[in-house]
């Protein structure tokens, strides 16, 4: 009971103000930003030289305000918003109207989280394992090596990175696509198709990994190198615990606490996408989806993805916090 | 050992496979691979054009439709596609009749008549969803059919220049196929997939998310205007391709995966230098495509002190060095236009070279009797000296100089730029800055695009150096606004379109004068409709009387009396500059020749050079396959 009131109550009501308060950002702060997006359209249309008379973009204003559903006040669209959140029907896209916000997450969120995640988990575990045993063994040369070129390659930004895979891999040697002709297509179990769906995602997996690995590989170097100058170590090494033993039970098993919680937010993160890595390889993800969607003021696409990206960050916080006595006796204790 | 072998024989493997491998796996020498202008398509499933934006130039404006007319500004020429002659109008322009190509056939089989044209019309007046339901609810009265390659428009009041809702320039009313639409419930969601329609191309497969869009050949299309007019189009299958990046596309392009693509100036130097088969419309310096029917430029909201004066928008004018603009602009590539006209080959005849001598004359009064004739002939050969200063191999011909860089602008004059401030107040401090009549500093914020590689950038970053150096404390705010702003007219400078792009063929100015018409302007945080030109918010009671008389005057009858009418309100704009031009819109378009050759360069403009305009498909039929 204790454990409800002190413990579960206080997060759950402060998901709820996350979500709240969120949304309620998410709502306000497009249409502050100076953009109409009806006007965005309009002004879309006549700069490409297309030939509209005044009365039909009079019509078309009036009509386009109808269909967005921007009539009304502001409290109106605002109620109108949090009856779409909890019917999680978003409306039309304004800028690819008519389809609806739901469709589009439907046919970009699979790629991103294929994407997303796999390179994530893939970076997650590599960056860990080779981090932690290169933290072990920070004295030795590899590791000072290996450490030397992760100093190198962390800094890179994504977009230079992406653009020297595509120039070494697709350009120089081609063995990778330089764009996603694969990508995107309706997927179907066809060898051909899959082969070059792996190939198109080849690039921008490895420059995810790599790129991110590095950041998991310095975090758990340093979180190592902290937790075998313990004393429980210490004492281990000296009471003749196998040296495989006090790597893995001892020193990583403490040291991946504080990832575990890095993986939980890192993942929910999913729904803002990787924009660069996207864009660099035309890769039909939610990132680009959503810069569009910035660009363009069109907000219900920015309200579709940003109120499921705030949900699974909120939940994903939560659902760790009440996880976190399971994993940590400290907590439990407590 | 054995992992080596097993990783090298996997990207063998991989490089193996699929190797260029196209959607369809449709062969690589039969296909044109082009990239798409407004990038990857919103909407993939949805190719109903008459409803929405539906980035019709992922070849549905391009391929499928087959438009009544058809303006072509590289050759002047206004081409009839599935009408067989230009409009005709009685006296009073209340009546057009249309007369249609014969033995022309839908993709699918169902021939193409005057019941497509009077549906198309009838519904668009019915059903207010649709994008070109304003005008035809306005103006159409009657729309019926004498034969069946015969329609004429009843119209509620003379409007002699209606044609033109039907005349193509990337957008107009093209003609719907009665036999599918008719079964449609709402022709406002339907979605038109497949698209059918006349032009040459049907729809073999698309991308859901839009990356791509793949087309092929009709069987039939000899029964096409395209293939009527121009012969077999010679690739069998079109692709258009949408890229994030412009290094993806200059690597594609680099790879022979792209055919043509149009780049930023700086892509489309690397593509030339590094490929073998590339080349740019022109095939020497400048090579950028300079005939594009657009003019870009600087744009006053003259409803907003001090811009609401002639005199400070001349002073404007007067403070930029051209040729200092240029070179900051487009690398002195771009031909500067003194006009709110780009220097497109019917307009140079038409416009620029019967009004040199006025501009030669055209005086500006600076107060107290003194008098400034502003128009510097010298500007092209001063170009020509600066270019061939940053090494560029400039041609020595002066005619070549003129067709490059033009007739001349306007002169550097900070001395009366400073006059013509001075004569309302304005005041120059100790510290070179320039102060305004009510004694604060004179800040100049010109709101512009946030793509670098746009002329509106462009143009603003020059325009804000120019100014700087002049004493004014100019700054640039590239928004996502950029398009509310201007049409709100919330700003005081900005880079949108001076003057709205007009025809680009013909004499008739009425599509860039239209947008200052006096009735068409809006107060301050009310949109504009017309924002090309428009967004400046100017009019003078002397050009709507232009205007008037050119809605009476028949473009296709009395050519002569359009074009001296477009002259006359041509010298208005110039005399009020309520936005300054620069220079013409240049397209720095690459070509490869790899798989494809005869492209329309400069030397054998035979039709625009752009893939996404409607007429690349009368270009198709010219290229040459070469493996």
């Amino acid at each position: 009971m204790r454990f409800v009131r002190d413990y579960l109550v206080p997060r759950l009501i402060q998901y709820v103000l996350v979500v709240f308060c969120g949304v309620t950002a998410v709502f306000f702060i497009p249409r502050f930003a100076g953009q109409d997006p009806v006007l965005e359209m309009i002004g879309q249309i006549q700069a490409q030289g297309a030939s509209l008379d005044p009365q039909a973009v009079r019509s078309l204003m009036e009509t386009l305000r109808e269909l967005y559903g921007l009539k009304g006040s502001l409290l109106e669209q605002y109620l109108t918003m949090w009856r779409r959140v909890f019917t999680l029907d978003f409306g039309p896209s304004f800028f690819q109207f008519p389809t609806p916000v739901a469709q589009l997450l439907r046919i970009y969120l699979p790629w991103t989280v294929g994407l997303f995640v796999t390179s994530t988990l893939l970076s997650w575990i590599l960056g860990n394992i080779i981090g932690g045993i290169a933290g072990y063994f920070s004295g030795k040369a590899w590791s000072k090596v290996l450490d030397a070129v992760i100093m190198v390659i962390r800094p890179i930004p994504h977009y230079i990175f992406g653009v020297v895979l595509l120039i070494l891999f697709a350009y120089l040697w081609p063995l990778f696509p330089a764009g996603g002709l694969a990508l995107g297509r309706r997927v179907v179990i066809n060898w051909n198709l899959i082969v070059a769906i792996l190939r198109g995602s080849f690039l921008p997996a490895l420059s995810l990994v790599i790129l991110g690995g590095v950041v998991w590989f310095q975090q758990m170097k340093l979180l190592v190198q902290n937790v075998k100058r313990e004393d429980f170590v210490e004492y281990a090494r000296v009471g003749g615990v196998k040296e495989r033993r006090i790597v893995f039970r001892y020193v990583l098993k403490n040291a991946m606490l504080p990832q575990i919680t890095q993986l939980t937010l890192a993942l929910g993160q999913v729904f803002s996408g990787v924009l660069i890595v996207e864009m660099v390889f035309s890769y039909p993800g939610i990132g680009l989806l959503l810069y569009r969607g910035v660009t363009r003021g069109d907000y219900n696409l920015v309200m579709g993805i940003t109120v499921l990206s705030i949900f699974t960050i909120a939940t994903s916080v939560l659902l760790l916090d009440l996880l976190y006595p399971l994993l940590d006796p400290r907590i439990r204790h407590r | 050992m054995r992992r080596v072998l097993l990783v090298v024989g996997l990207l063998m493997f991989f490089a193996g496979v699929a190797f260029a491998q196209l959607p369809g796996n449709v062969p690589r020498n039969e296909t044109l691979i082009v990239d798409q202008l407004t990038g990857r398509v919103g909407t993939p499933s949805n190719f109903n054009l008459w409803a929405g934006w539906r980035w019709q130039d992922r070849g549905l404006q391009q391929l499928v439709c087959e438009p009544l007319w058809t303006v072509d500004y590289a050759t002047g020429e206004i081409i009839c596609g599935a009408a067989s002659e230009l409009p005709q109008y009685n006296e009073d322009f209340t009546k057009m009749t249309v007369k249609l190509r014969q033995g022309v056939y839908w993709s699918d089989g169902v021939p193409f008549t005057a019941d497509d044209v009077v549906y198309t019309i009838d519904l668009h007046v019915k059903t207010p969803g649709l994008l070109y339901h304003g005008p035809m609810a306005e103006f159409v009265d009657k729309v019926y059919k004498t034969d069946d390659y015969t329609v004429v428009v009843e119209l509620k009041k003379p409007n002699s220049r209606f044609h033109t809702h039907f005349l193509d320039r990337w957008g107009c009313l093209r003609i719907m196929p009665k036999h599918i639409f008719e079964k449609v419930e709402d022709p406002v969601t339907f979605e038109f997939n497949p698209p059918i329609g006349c032009g040459p191309y049907k729809l073999l497969d698309y991308d859901p998310a839009g990356f791509w869009t793949l087309w092929e050949r009709r069987e039939d299309w000899q029964r096409t205007p395209t293939g009527m007019l121009y012969g077999e189009p010679k690739p069998k299958y079109v692709l258009f391709q949408a890229f994030e990046t412009e290094e993806a596309k200059i690597l594609a392009m680099l790879r022979h995966e792209l055919d043509m693509a149009q780049f930023a100036p700086e892509g489309l130097r690397v593509v030339l230098e590094r490929g073998e088969t590339t080349r740019a419309w022109r095939k020497e310096w400048p090579w950028v495509v300079n005939i594009d029917p657009c003019i870009t430029g600087i744009v006053f909201n003259n409803m907003v002190e001090p811009y609401n004066n002639k005199d400070v928008r001349w002073a404007l004018t007067l403070a930029i060095d051209m040729v200092d603009y240029m070179a900051t602009a487009f690398d002195l590539m771009a031909p500067p236009s003194p006009i709110h006209l780009p220097p497109v080959p019917a307009y140079i005849e038409a416009f620029f070279n019967p009004m040199e001598e006025w501009l030669k004359n055209f005086e500006l009064d600076l107060g107290n009797g003194e008098k400034f004739k502003p128009f510097d002939p010298e500007i092209p050969q001063r170009i020509a000296i600066a270019a061939k200063e940053r090494g560029y191999p400039v041609p020595e011909d002066p005619k070549v100089l003129r067709e490059l860089f033009g007739i001349g602008w306007w002169k550097y004059a900070p001395d009366v730029a400073e006059k013509l401030l001075k004569k309302h107040g304005f005041t120059k401090g100790a510290d070179g800055k320039w102060y305004l009549p009510n004694g604060n500093l004179w800040k100049i914020s010109i709101v512009t695009d946030t793509n670098p590689a746009h002329h509106h950038y462009r143009n603003a970053m020059a325009a804000a150096e120019q100014w700087r150096r002049f004493g004014i404390d100019a700054t640039v705010n590239a928004t996502e606004a950029f398009n509310s702003l201007h049409l709100m007219g919330e700003f005081e400078v900005g880079t949108m379109w001076p003057a709205a792009e007009p025809w680009g063929a013909g004499v008739d100015l009425s599509r860039t004068l239209e947008p200052w018409r006096s009735s068409l302007v809006a107060p301050i945080g009310q949109a504009v409709t017309l924002g090309p030109g428009g967004a400046a918010r100017w009019s003078d009671p002397r050009l709507d009387e232009v205007i008037a008389k050119l809605e009476a005057t028949d473009p296709f009858a009395d050519v002569e009396t359009t074009r001296l009418l477009g002259i006359e309100a041509l010298k208005i704009v110039v005399a009020e500059m309520p936005t300054i031009p620069t220079y013409g819109y240049c397209g720095a378009v690459a070509w490869d020749e790899y798989y494809w050759e005869n492209y329309p360069g400069a030397e054998n403009p035979y039709t625009q050079p752009y893939q996404h305009w409607p007429n690349f498909k009368y270009m198709l039929p010219f290229l040459k396959p070469k493996k």
